[in-house]
């Protein structure tokens, strides 16, 4: 027994008394399962697992932190409008926009902010950090912060103009297919089938065996294997349209196939596209992240998360957490998204009634 | 009785159909390939005497449909040719590495699935409860991870910090179950936890559109008892959606185990295949896509059978 | 009607609220309510006026996203808002049973009607399940269910709609509660099937003398059913009296509206000269859903500033014979003319001059103007479209259409289609079809998703546009009540074919056709005694379906 042990459990029955004094039976309810998970836990893995459970408690109170002051700092600086919306979001969805803004600011301002080019040999294979390099050198002596820096822009660049080609081609086709009708809606639909039915890792790693690994080859592959997916979210949302009377109304005064695709159906498939936008762009930059580290997406040298977890990873078994950092920063990266695309999911679902 | 089984051979005819033009694609796709299989198997700098030689090996000059049919009968047989890395017949390397692949997939679901099904009807059942909010929470943050992170954390806390388990999960064919098991652990802990995710979120959902029914209500209304209306009113009708959730799931299992495989150095078809791309020993690509896609159809196509035999209004016809 | 006067049921103060965004907010505001044994208490009220809320606090619940707030509910002695959930769900199904709007959805697709007939008697330990069974098929019979020993043995999809109705009525009974809910139990169903039901369900609250609370916006409904109606609007009670007075001396300014709708009549005009050539014309017009035929020998002439209505029950076809005017469903055989010159089958192949000529107005506005576009825009564009107006002078159009249509033009210019009224979001569909300036106008249900006053509002514009511009209509409509009001000439159809037609005069006064005469005689009348009449002229055991099986 020592301070940490007495202390770790004086804290959580403490706050657990706390809560039930004042009938937050949730909270209660929450803090009193911890205690007794944790005294199992304890039991079995001994004191280090109480510190990881200590460690995991204060990095999600520092991300509630942040998130509840970057939200009032969003309502702040705001303009009405936006600031009344940000008032009813919730702190996962802040978090999210939080860790968003800041990736994006990495990605733009790389070259400022990384204190060494990608590709710059500056230490010894696996030199540990120090003053110079703030997380140390990879297996090749480069600067692992600068790395990571640079991964940012070249992975979610890579990805965003991915998913953008898909979207155009899938959200294209999709509404054609949707205004049209007809034997090409059937035909695209039956041809969309049979594409999803390969497991779009499968058919990546197929189609980059065939025709290699160059970076626009991986942009173009990607894009091809995600067309049917946005394909199908846009024929189903544009579906729900094209029933409505007022596309009818528009058929019957003689509108062409393109005024009724931007004018009337575009606009009322807005809301649901661009928050799916998101969704889809977090399985493309899985999928890329998956590629690089089996070594078939972005090649070296240039910087990305995925190769840079492959290329460490035998540190691992020396019990550093370096490779798990870039994985970090993508796990990090899609769950923000994710986040802020349940809420605006929320937001569109409550705007209907 | 008659309409639901022309309505599961229709279905059956279709993946069927589906199957067959998925092969065209990987056979096709190969085809497609710069020059031809000779050429860019020995690459730019060989003679051409000896694209020449190799094209006759691998009788690149039959046309195409002729050699698509030999292949698929071969497929069909269960003889896939030969590899062009070490000649041996690809069907018995990837033997062996599919038994692999299957056992890690069904030890990964027999805890997956009972267990996500649990949790998601609980989180169901208790909506916007402490549970609901932490799960829904827990379970967005395991399906935007990446597998192969929650592979290595696995391997840094549960194999280099606290040495439970091995992190390299190589077999031997005189293991026992219970070590195979024992060395298999932490591959098939990470799709759980993937997977689990994926299938908890899908089953929520359904059970909740499933109690949002009029006829929930309605017994609710009738006064039958909570736990009844669960058994007797939503589990009937519960069927097609949970067994759409596993199939689609089981699939999802498919394509994760590539990456686990590689983290794990486990020696399965995914493995394999990512080998095989890296060394474009094109004959063992095409076998391993063709086995993945088929298994990815297959898993499909028995979801929809399955909610077409358990669908009432199909079962009692008019 | 002797009954017994003890109180079953007191209401007092009850307020109930609802969650919107995480934010509770007050749905009904204070209503009391009173109900003896024995006694039919009638809700009526629009949409969103809190009926059915009312109606489920009655057995203690309240659905998921409300909560009742206050007041008390006082169920034979029983508090309600302070007993716990086990013992209200005692109640339920035993003592107070519920009928929902629909049959279809609310039975469990899993297990045959009778099982579900029996599950609470069983439950409650009432009756054993073969007694129950026996019991049930008794009460399918009262309710002249066809087949009553086999029908209860089918699983309810394979029921229709008017029989499974009755047959919730049935299962509502199965425990002989003191009190049933009925919510909006017709509401889905056609005329002819609705007298059915109506007729079961009256017979059977006499028999067993049970009290129930009758939920429905439809006023003529209700004063068949209720001895006393209670009138709700938005979570107010508006006025409370016995059925009698309540129509004949409706005391609030609100109740007057409801009851007014039917006071308008359309002039009645000269038929129309037969040697002038009509506008549109419908010769011999067959029709298909792929093989399913959905029309068959459609002919009608519509002549120029006259309204034709066409009548019919759903599937009877006649919102497929304007679709075929239109040209979205090409005829099979036939041909439609327009102006004695034959207009190509498909809109597609139309010019933009014919295309121009004939316009259509919706039944759902809602769903009828472009949420993303403003007003101006909705407008503008046809008048942009076919008259190539463009800045000043579009502006000038679309103001003169706006005045046409009685609403102001700089208030509604700028605006979104959901900041208008359900009645303006009309006004504005009606805006568009004659912004094309068009000779020719089908209103399909125009009137039917609307309130009765908005609606008299849309018929009398309807009426005076007419008259101002020599308009066409082809009026499809489900609501005789509405066909009484505009209607030049009458068309029925059922089926897809025409039953009979002519001048609108002839057609409300028999002899008929006996469907013209089964669907004319099944629209409720606001006289209460009306479905007592009907039924002895009918005699008691032909309800409806005897009629039916004489048509075909």
């Amino acid at each position: 027994m020592n301070y940490f042990i007495i202390g770790y459990y004086a804290m959580l029955i403490g706050a657990s008394c706390v809560a039930a004094y004042f009938k937050n039976r949730q909270a209660f309810l929450l803090i009193f399962t911890l205690t007794l998970v944790s005294f199992v836990m304890g039991l079995i893995g001994g004191e280090s697992v109480l510190w990881s459970v200590t460690v995991a408690a204060g990095l999600i109170a520092a991300s509630a932190g942040i998130a509840y002051s970057f939200r009032e700092f969003l309502i702040i600086i705001l303009p009405k409008q936006g600031a009344k919306t940000m008032r009813t979001a919730p702190l996962t969805a802040s978090f999210g926009l939080f860790v968003v803004i800041i990736y994006v600011i990495a990605a733009v301002f790389a070259p400022v902010i990384a204190p060494f080019g990608q590709a710059e040999v500056v230490g010894t294979s696996f030199a540990p950090p120090d003053d110079k390099m703030l997380l140390g050198a990879d297996q090749l002596g480069r600067d692992m912060f600068s790395r990571i820096i640079y991964g940012a822009r070249n992975t979610m660049g890579l990805s965003l103009m991915t998913t953008a080609i898909a979207y155009l081609m899938g959200c294209v086709l999709g509404m054609l297919a949707a205004v049209r009708g007809g034997w090409l809606d059937q035909f695209l639909g039956r041809l969309v089938d049979v594409i999803m039915s390969i497991p779009s890792l499968i058919f990546a790693l197929l189609l980059l065996s065939i025709f290699g690994t160059q970076l626009y080859i991986l942009v173009l592959v990607i894009a091809f294997i995600y067309t049917p997916y946005v394909f199908r979210l846009s024929r189903a949302v544009a579906g729900n349209i094209v029933v409505m009377d007022y596309i009818e109304a528009a058929r019957l005064r003689g509108e062409g196939t393109w005024h009724l695709i931007t004018r009337e159906v575009l606009p009322n498939a807005m809301a649901p596209l661009v928050a799916e936008f998101g969704l889809r762009f977090c399985f493309v930059f899985l999928l890329v992240a998956g590629l690089s580290f089996l070594g078939l997406g972005i090649q070296p040298p240039t910087a990305d998360w995925g190769s840079m977890v492959r290329e460490n990873a035998t540190l691992i078994s020396f019990g550093e957490i370096t490779p798990l950092i870039p994985a970090a920063a993508i796990a990090l990266l899609t769950v923000s998204i994710n986040f802020i695309v349940d809420w605006m999911l929320y937001l569109s679902a409550g705007l209907k009634d | 009785m008659k309409d639901v089984f022309g309505i599961v051979a229709k279905r059956l005819g279709l993946g069927l159909v589906t199957l067959l033009i998925v092969s065209i694609i990987i056979f096709g796709a190969v085809e497609m390939l710069p020059g031809d299989l000779a050429q860019a198997v020995l690459g730019q700098s060989a003679t051409p005497e000896t694209v020449e030689a190799m094209r006759k090996e691998l009788g690149l000059d039959r046309p195409a449909p002729v050699r698509y049919l030999d292949w698929l009968k071969g497929a069909v047989t269960g003889d896939f040719g030969t590899s062009l890395a070490n000649k041996r017949p690809v069907a018995e390397q990837i033997g062996p590495r599919f038994a692999n692949t299957l056992f890690l997939a069904a030890y990964a679901a027999v805890i997956a699935v009972p267990l996500s099904i649990g949790l998601g009807i609980m989180a169901a059942l208790y909506r916007n409860s402490v549970f609901d909010r932490v799960a829904n929470v827990a379970t967005l943050t395991s399906i935007s991870s990446p597998e192969f992170f929650v592979g290595y954390i696995l391997v840094l806390f549960l194999a280099v910090l606290n040495p439970l388990f091995p992190s390299i999960s190589s077999l031997s064919e005189d293991m026992t179950l219970a070590q195979k098991l024992e060395r298999t652990f932490l591959p098939a802990l990470t799709l759980v936890l993937v997977v689990t995710a994926h299938m908890m979120r899908m089953t929520r959902a359904a059970i909740i559109n499933l109690l949002a029914s009029p006829y929930i209500e309605m017994a609710r209304l009738k006064g039958v008892p909570n736990w009844r209306v669960i058994t007797h009113h939503a589990l009937p009708n519960a069927w097609a959606p949970v067994i759409n959730v596993v199939a689609l799931n089981l699939a999802y299992l498919i394509t994760g185990v590539v990456l686990v495989e590689v983290v794990f150095v486990y020696p399965g078809i995914g493995q394999l295949l990512v080998d095989s791309v890296t060394a474009r020993d094109f004959p063992v690509v095409q076998a391993s896509c063709l086995i993945f896609a088929s298994t990815f159809i297959i898993l499909n196509l028995l979801a929809d059978v399955g909610a077409i035999l358990t669908n009432p209004r199909l079962r009692h016809p008019k | 009607m002797a009954r017994e006067k003890s109180v079953l049921l007191e209401i007092k103060d009850l307020h109930i609220e609802g969650r919107v965004d995480e934010k509770w907010i007050e749905i009904v505001h204070g209503v009391d309510l009173t109900l003896h044994r024995g006694e039919v208490l009638g809700l009526i009220g629009e949409s969103g006026a809190g009926k059915s809320t009312i109606g489920l606090a009655a057995m203690g619940f309240a659905r998921d996203g409300c909560r009742i707030s206050g007041g008390s509910i006082e169920f034979d002695g029983m508090e309600l808002t302070s007993t716990p959930e086990s013992d209200l769900r005692v109640l339920r199904g035993s003592r107070i049973a519920y009928v929902a709007q629909s049959a279809a959805a609310s039975f469990n697709p899993s297990h045959k009607i009778i099982d579900q007939y029996t599950e609470a008697p069983v439950q409650y330990r009432i009756r054993k399940r073969m007694e129950s069974q026996e019991d049930a098929i008794e009460l399918y019979r009262r309710l002249r269910l066809p087949n009553p020993d086999e029908i209860g043995f089918r699983y309810p999809h394979q029921v229709s709609g008017g029989q499974l109705q009755r047959a919730m009525t049935a299962m509502a009974m199965s425990c002989r509660p003191d009190l049933i809910i009925f919510d909006e139990p017709t509401t889905a169903l056609d005329v002819t099937t609705q007298i059915e039901v109506l007729a079961a369900i009256r017979d059977i609250v006499d028999q067993f003398n049970t009290a129930a609370i009758y939920i429905t916006h439809d006023l003529a409904v209700v004063a068949q059913m209720a001895d006393t109606i209670k009138v709700l609007l938005k979570g107010d009670e508006v006025e409370q009296a016995d059925t009698r007075t309540m129509l004949d001396s409706p005391q609030e300014e609100y109740t007057k509206s409801l009851w007014a709708v039917r006071s308008f009549r359309s002039a009645q005009k000269t038929p129309a000269d037969p040697s002038e050539t009509p506008v549109v014309s419908m010769k011999n017009v067959d029709a298909a859903y792929g093989d399913i035929k959905v029309l068959e020998d459609i002919s009608f002439d519509i002549h120029s500033g006259r309204t034709v209505a066409v009548v019919g029950e759903s599937g009877s076809g006649k919102s497929t014979a304007a679709r075929c005017i239109t040209g979205l469903l090409p005829p099979t055989s036939g041909t439609i003319e327009f102006k004695g010159e034959v207009l190509p089958a498909s809109y597609k192949d139309r010019t933009k001059d014919q295309l121009r000529q004939a316009q259509m107005i919706y039944q759902m506005a809602d769903t009828a103007l472009n949420p993303k576009k403003r007003i101006s825009e909705i407008i503008g564009r046809p008048a942009a479209f076919y008259g190539n107006l463009k800045g000043a002078d579009l502006k000038k159009r679309v103001d003169e259409l706006l005045d046409l249509i009685e609403l102001e033009p700089r208030q509604f210019y700028e605006r979104f289609p959901a900041e208008l009224s359900g009645g303006q979001k009309q006004r504005i569909g009606i805006a568009r079809a004659l912004a094309a300036d068009p000779t020719f106008i089908i209103c399909d249900e125009v009137t039917s998703a609307l309130d009765q006053l908005v609606a008299e509002g849309i018929l009398r514009l309807l009426d005076n546009l007419q008259q101002e511009l020599n308009l066409a209509y082809m009026f499809i409509t489900h609501d005789l009540a509405t066909v009484r009001a505009i209607a030049d000439e009458v068309v029925v159809m059922k089926d897809g074919r025409i039953i009979e037609k002519g001048p609108k005069d002839e057609m409300f006064t028999p002899p008929h056709d006996p469907y013209t005469d089964l669907l004319l005689s099944s629209v409720p009348e606001m006289d209460p005694d009306w479905l007592t009449t009907l039924l002895e002229e009918r005699g008691v055991d032909n309800v409806g379906e005897a009629a039916r099986d004489h048509q075909s």
